[in-house]
């Protein structure tokens, strides 16, 4: 499978972390002890080299219901007839899985996330799906890997989210030379709970002799040393033997096992019982069980003979780090532990839908703080349960990257007429349609604004009320190449954007931080840049972290990391979804407005990818970010804000394009005339169609044009089709996604 | 006592939530039935089988759930001219069983919602039903207007018709094919059609009426908030748009109740309640 720094087989741990083990415990760890270690002191589990950096992140705010440090995040969203609601929220990657078994990696992946939310007592209400791929042009050498990949990977996030019956309300993706080894699959889940129903996953006050029940699959030996293979550089060689660490999902199981963890929560509530449940990932059922009794001040007795297993034989070190997916871990008082048996395994019938799945008790909760495991009659690993679990550090040493700068490079007039087109037909400005039309966008029947209709998707998670919630990812590679901490800072300032397009009020973010090789100095000082630029953004905009990740050494075989990613999700709350700003063009003769700064330069754009021209990324001024929120939310609250897109990839013409293709799919013959220096820069911002301008604000907004009856943008006075500009959009990635 | 709509879930289904709150919405006393309580469907008037993966969608969708104890029930109810709605999996499961179009024996089916093509992948779009039977041929159908259109989203991967020439003759014939796939002004072609499904079918109904399946949900497009750009100044919380199929299903099932007020004599047809 994977072999470690160590030289001890199938195990990832290093010699002076070995020596730390003996000497604590006095003499030469267990099979088990040693791959319990090895699993918990992964950098996957343990975050030792990312950990002080991340407690940088602002975490705390008036719409901060729980921070990092659980299994999701919680930020509040509202209150309807008096229950005050939140919504949760996990981010994560599943990089390496995916390069290695797309289909599978990315399912569980999904899987994964779904989990995450929940074990926090939600109801799981979302799913999101950021991508980067590596290039899968038909005329490079590595195409043909890169395209299986980006096939597999859509097929395998659908086929789970689409059976979990979750919408894929928000996403997107990049095609990059950068990623044509490390692909980067990151996934978000959105959870629904009331304020007071939140379960959390550590052992609460009083917890004594409590229940440990495992709930979901038969253990099987699939998943072997994940947390440990995540932590390596994956080698080309070493690809066919990893997938034994890839664990294998279970949509149809997971569908009923969230069904009637539904039903228990409803227990829970009716008897106002405290309970305590986690998801098992990384390090399976030790990782797990030992996490949540720690973290209480507890210890844990588990006895792996109680385990229900997919196959005899198993050795015990595969039964308790082993990784295999669709489990979760409950704490019980132990007068509640008949009934929660008999929903699982009775009124779902667990056993029934997959084989020898179900809930069973596999120990119980200790106060003296050790964690032990029995095997066979023996005892098989007896650690301090604060050793194995305790924070553990490891300061890397890292290069400091210098902000990027140098002139302002503003180009010459450029050719619109013979470059827009190109820039609409671009990989990563084309239409995504052919991908994500594979995602039930609709599932749960709460969708306002579907996956692809505008730049975030919004539901109405609330039966009977009109508090909505939207979603929106961002992370740019090509400004990740060029300057990784301000890349992070476009992150979170994008993301936002694209919230606030749709009038919603931002209420906090997740990140998952994708970086190379953290003991490579210049590698790891992008990751230590990135957590700067994302705390810089989001103290200035007011938006806290509130849940993520980590995904460290996505290096290649040859020492080339990916491009530096900060992957931002932001939230963002409606309260009432009457006032969501909905897609394209509404009314011939509306005012067209942008909003942004007024630094139009080309770095890191497509149009300079285009021309071959190189650059400094737009400038961000955050006084400039709130002034334009405010003028948006002032024209939502005042309605005279009929229709509006955030400018991202493809620049200012590339939205306003999107927005005339939104009014013809929609049977509206409306488009628009324009004035504008060049039109095809990504300066951030928005472009807005108001009905009236009067009382806007105008000193963060240029009135650029108007709208105009027939389907035809004039740009500068150059004329350009909408139903011909829309074939070119809307076709490239057909091919790739048949 | 209003008639009682059974909302029966399998291992697997997944739109169970939505399409209660849309029955209910629309005034029907509906409520889920767990695959471990299935011999509760006894007491049920009405049925309606939603969306999902039932079974995983093992061998065919809906193979394996048509086969069910679930079923047993519903096929009973459906024999009793009770009356049974299917939704995406759960119009998948009627076909397996042989509910409809309804022209062979037994649970015998003859014909398949197969692999979409050209498309052989699931796929998410929003599309139209249009009526084309008349809307008294089937009770469930009879509130709604001739030639109705119904806003739905497809979402699936296997819905594409599929049947012998014979076969899809008697569908024809039998003024089986309930509804067609439209666009939104109501015009009928091929680029309508999400799947390529044979006569661009996107509903059957059986020969007696009483049992409807279609393939599109129109339950995800059924209350303002769902379609805000088409709203008309309307609450957004209300039913609308793809809720007027389920209206008229409610209104029919009241409608046979009340034409029925006493169990009938007939013993397998009649509601076993367990008080009786």
């Amino acid at each position: 499978m994977v072999s470690g720094l160590s030289g001890v087989p199938n195990v990832a741990l290093r010699d002076d972390e070995l020596q730390r083990i003996k000497e604590r415990l006095g003499r030469e760890p267990s099979t088990v002890e040693l791959h319990a270690f090895d699993a918990q002191w992964s950098e996957h589990c343990s975050y030792k080299s990312s950990r002080h950096h991340l407690t940088r992140l602002p975490s705390s705010g008036a719409t901060v219901l729980l921070g990092p440090g659980e299994d999701a995040g919680a930020l509040h969203l509202g209150v309807h007839e008096g229950d005050r609601y939140a919504i949760v929220v996990a981010h994560e990657s599943h990089n390496h899985p995916s390069q290695v078994v797309p289909f599978e990696g990315a399912a569980t992946g999904i899987g994964g996330i779904v989990r995450d939310v929940l074990c926090m007592g939600a109801e799981v209400i979302a799913v999101a799906d950021p991508l980067r791929f590596g290039r899968a042009d038909t005329d490079v050498a590595c195409a043909q890997r890169s395209r299986s990949i980006a096939r597999g990977v859509v097929d395998g996030i659908g086929a789970y989210g689409n059976a979990i019956g979750v919408p894929n309300l928000a996403g997107d993706v990049y095609f990059h030379q950068g990623f044509d080894e490390n692909c980067l699959v990151n996934v978000v889940a959105l959870g629904l709970v009331k304020e007071g129903e939140l379960i959390h996953s550590y052992a609460p006050k009083g917890a004594d002799d409590w229940a440990i029940v495992l709930v979901g699959k038969a253990t099987d030996p699939s998943g072997f040393g994940g947390a440990s293979f995540s932590s390596l550089t994956l080698d080309a060689e070493q690809a066919e033997i990893n997938k034994g660490a890839v664990q294998v999902p279970d949509p149809f199981l997971k569908n009923v096992l969230m069904r009637a963890s539904y039903r228990v929560f409803a227990l829970l509530r009716e008897q106002r019982m405290t309970a305590a449940f986690k998801d098992l990932g990384a390090g399976g059922i030790m990782g797990c069980s030992a996490e949540i009794t720690s973290k209480g001040g507890y210890g844990a007795a588990i006895n792996l003979d109680n385990v229900n297993v997919a196959v005899d034989g198993m050795p015990p070190e595969v039964i308790a780090v082993g990784e295999t997916q669709e489990r979760l871990l409950w704490l019980l008082p132990q007068a509640v532990v008949s009934d929660v048996l008999r929903i699982y395994n009775d009124e779902f019938s667990l056993p029934d839908v997959a084989y020898n799945a179900r809930a069973t008790v596999i120990g119980r909760v200790t106060a003296d703080r050790r964690y032990t495991m029995r095997y066979r009659g023996s005892v098989v690993m007896d650690v301090e349960s604060e050793f194995l679990t305790g924070p553990i550090r490891d300061e890397l040493p890292y290069t400091e990257v210098i902000r990027h700068s140098g002139p302002v490079e503003e180009l010459p007039a450029v050719d619109v007429e013979a470059l827009f087109p190109k820039i609409l037909a671009h990989r990563d400005v084309a239409s995504r349609e052919p991908l994500y039309r594979r995602y039930d966008a609709v599932v749960r029947g709460c969708t306002v604004l579907a996956r692809g209709a505008a730049d975030a998707g919004v539901l109405a998670p609330i039966p009977a009320s009109r508090l909505g919630v939207a979603l929106a990812v961002a992370g740019n590679p090509r400004y990740g190449r060029i300057d990784p901490g301000y890349a992070a800072e476009h992150a979170v300032v994008e993301a936002m954007r694209r919230v606030v397009a749709v009038g919603a009020r931002p209420i906090g973010l997740t990140d998952c931080l994708n970086f190379g090789n953290p003991r490579k100095p210049e590698h790891y000082g992008q990751f230590v840049a990135a957590v700067d630029g994302l705390t810089r953004a989001a103290t200035q905009l007011d938006l806290p972290i509130v849940s993520g990740n980590v995904s460290l050494y996505n290096e290649s075989a040859d020492g080339h990391s990916i491009p530096a990613s900060a992957i931002v999700a932001c939230i963002g709350a409606i309260d009432d979804v009457e006032k969501v700003v909905t897609p394209g063009l509404k009314e011939a003769g509306s005012t067209l407005l942008w909003i942004g700064s007024r630094e139009l330069v080309v770095g890191g754009s497509v149009l300079a990818e285009v021309l071959g021209a190189r650059g400094t990324l737009p400038a961000i001024s955050y006084s400039g970010e709130r002034a334009s929120v405010g003028i948006l939310h002032e024209a939502v609250a005042r309605g005279i804000l009929r229709s509006c897109r955030a400018i991202s990839d493809g620049g200012m013409l590339t939205a306003l394009a999107r927005l005339s293709f939104d009014a013809m799919l929609r049977g509206r013959r409306i488009g628009a005339e324009i004035d504008f220096g060049n039109p095809l820069c990504e300066t951030g911002g928005f472009i807005c169609e108001v009905s009236d301008e009067s009382e806007v604000d105008l000193t963060g907004a240029l009135r650029i044009g108007q709208t105009i009856p027939g389907r035809e943008l004039i740009v500068n006075g150059i004329r350009f089709e909408i139903p011909r500009l829309y074939k070119i959009w809307s076709q490239p990635l057909d091919e790739l996604y048949p | 006592m209003s008639a009682r709509i059974a909302v029966p879930v399998f291992p697997g289904t997944n739109s169970e939530d939505e399409t209660v709150r849309l029955l209910r919405d629309c005034g029907g006393d509906a409520e889920l039935v767990h695959w471990s309580k299935a011999e509760e469907l006894a007491l049920y008037d009405a049925f309606v089988l939603s969306g999902g993966f039932a079974y995983e969608d093992r061998i065919r969708a809906g193979a394996i759930a048509a086969h069910d104890r679930i079923m047993d029930y519903v096929m009973e109810a459906a024999r009793c001219g009770k009356l049974v709605f299917g939704v995406c999996n759960g119009a998948q499961i009627l076909l397996e069983a042989g509910l409809v179009p309804g022209t062979g024996s037994g649970r015998k089916p003859t014909a398949a919602f197969a692999k979409n093509l050209p498309e052989p992948h699931f796929v998410c779009r929003h599309v139209y039903l249009k009526l084309s039977i008349e809307p008294s041929r089937s009770a469930i159908t009879a509130a709604l207007p001739h030639g109705a259109l119904v806003p739905a989203w497809a979402a699936h991967a296997e819905g594409r018709l599929a049947a012998a020439p014979e076969h899809l003759k008697e569908i024809v014939e039998g003024d089986h094919l309930a509804f067609v796939y439209a666009h939104a002004d109501g015009g009928v072609d091929d680029a309508a059609v999400p799947n390529g499904s044979a006569l661009r079918c996107a509903g059957l109904v059986n020969r007696e009426g009483n049992v409807l399946a279609i393939m599109p949900h129109p339950e995800r497009d059924a209350w303002n908030f769902n379609h805000l750009d088409r709203r008309e100044g309307a609450d957004v919380l209300a039913p609308s748009g793809g809720a007027v199929l389920f209206r008229s299903f409610v209104q029919a099932v009241s409608a046979t109740q009340a034409s029925h007020p006493e169990p009938r004599p007939e013993g397998a047809c009649r509601r076993t309640r367990a008080s009786e």
